[in-house]
């Protein structure tokens, strides 16, 4: 099947419209005949990550790709970048802000629920910015029966 | 069991007009941290929580639950019954706490 492949800007504090990203990637999934298990996998660890931008950086994009073999996919923001990385991948560590838990977020989740669904994660951080890979293996099971 | 199932019980109150009433309910998650909802929660959950914001809806719909229910009598806004329609999600509400509705969907064998 053809590859596809996606790149999204994602707005710094735009709670309204996250999970966009996380939705489109469920449809093409859903497209290509992904299991209901296998496509619930990938649109958690596309949410956590879109809402992670949303909530704790400045702005960024992402990069989705979807082959026949895997789902890969970079999340790239423009800082402050992630003090500890060691602290962030601890659950229930949060340094959200008020306003993110308000909104029903920052409960410390969002990196290792990302870490148990994909297959390869790999995260990187300066003040520059953080980018976050993850991966995802498609095999045959992967596919509805 | 179906939305249209629990709604016998006197305790809920349909909030929207387009929810898919057929939607499949089977185990109840009662959260209002999303991160714990997309992280363990079930298809067809019922999802109660308190948390008045459109981002209910976001998960509910990433991950199929089957209705949402605002317990403690929380005013729902009016931009959630909009997009709640548009995804056909169920929103019903109740006058008593998380625990009671709770039990009280368990009763009723959800």
């Amino acid at each position: 099947m053809e590859t596809y492949s996606k790149k999204y800007n994602i707005e710094r504090n735009d709670i309204n419209n996250a999970g966009t990203v996380a939705s489109l990637t469920k449809r093409a999934l859903k497209k290509r005949g992904l299991s209901r298990e296998f496509v619930k996998q990938v649109t958690i660890g596309v949410y956590e990550a879109e809402i992670n931008v949303v909530i704790h950086s400045y702005g960024g994009t992402v990069v989705v790709n979807i082959s026949d073999d895997q789902v890969d996919i970079t999340f790239t923001d423009i800082g402050p970048g992630i003090p500890s990385i060691e602290k962030a991948l601890t659950k229930g560590y949060s340094t959200a802000s008020s306003y993110a838990i308000e909104n029903g977020f920052g409960a410390g989740m969002g990196l290792p629920n990302i870490k148990a669904v994909s297959d390869e994660m790999d995260l990187k951080s300066s003040e520059e910015g953080t980018v976050l890979y993850m991966k995802f293996d498609i095999t045959e099971k992967c596919y509805a029966s | 069991m179906q939305v249209k199932d629990i709604l016998q019980s006197k305790h809920l109150t349909l909030l929207n007009q387009q929810g898919n009433l057929n939607n499949t309910v089977k185990g109840i998650f009662a959260c209002d941290l999303l991160s714990h909802v997309m992280g363990f929660a079930y298809e067809d959950n019922v999802f109660i929580t308190v948390l008045n914001n459109i981002n209910v809806l976001g998960v509910a719909s990433l991950i199929d639950l089957g209705c949402v229910v605002f317990s403690h009598n929380i005013e729902v806004n009016e931009a959630i019954i909009i997009k709640a329609n548009e995804l056909e999600i169920p929103l019903l509400s109740t006058k008593l706490t998380t625990a009671e509705i709770t039990i009280e969907l368990f009763r009723m064998g959800v």
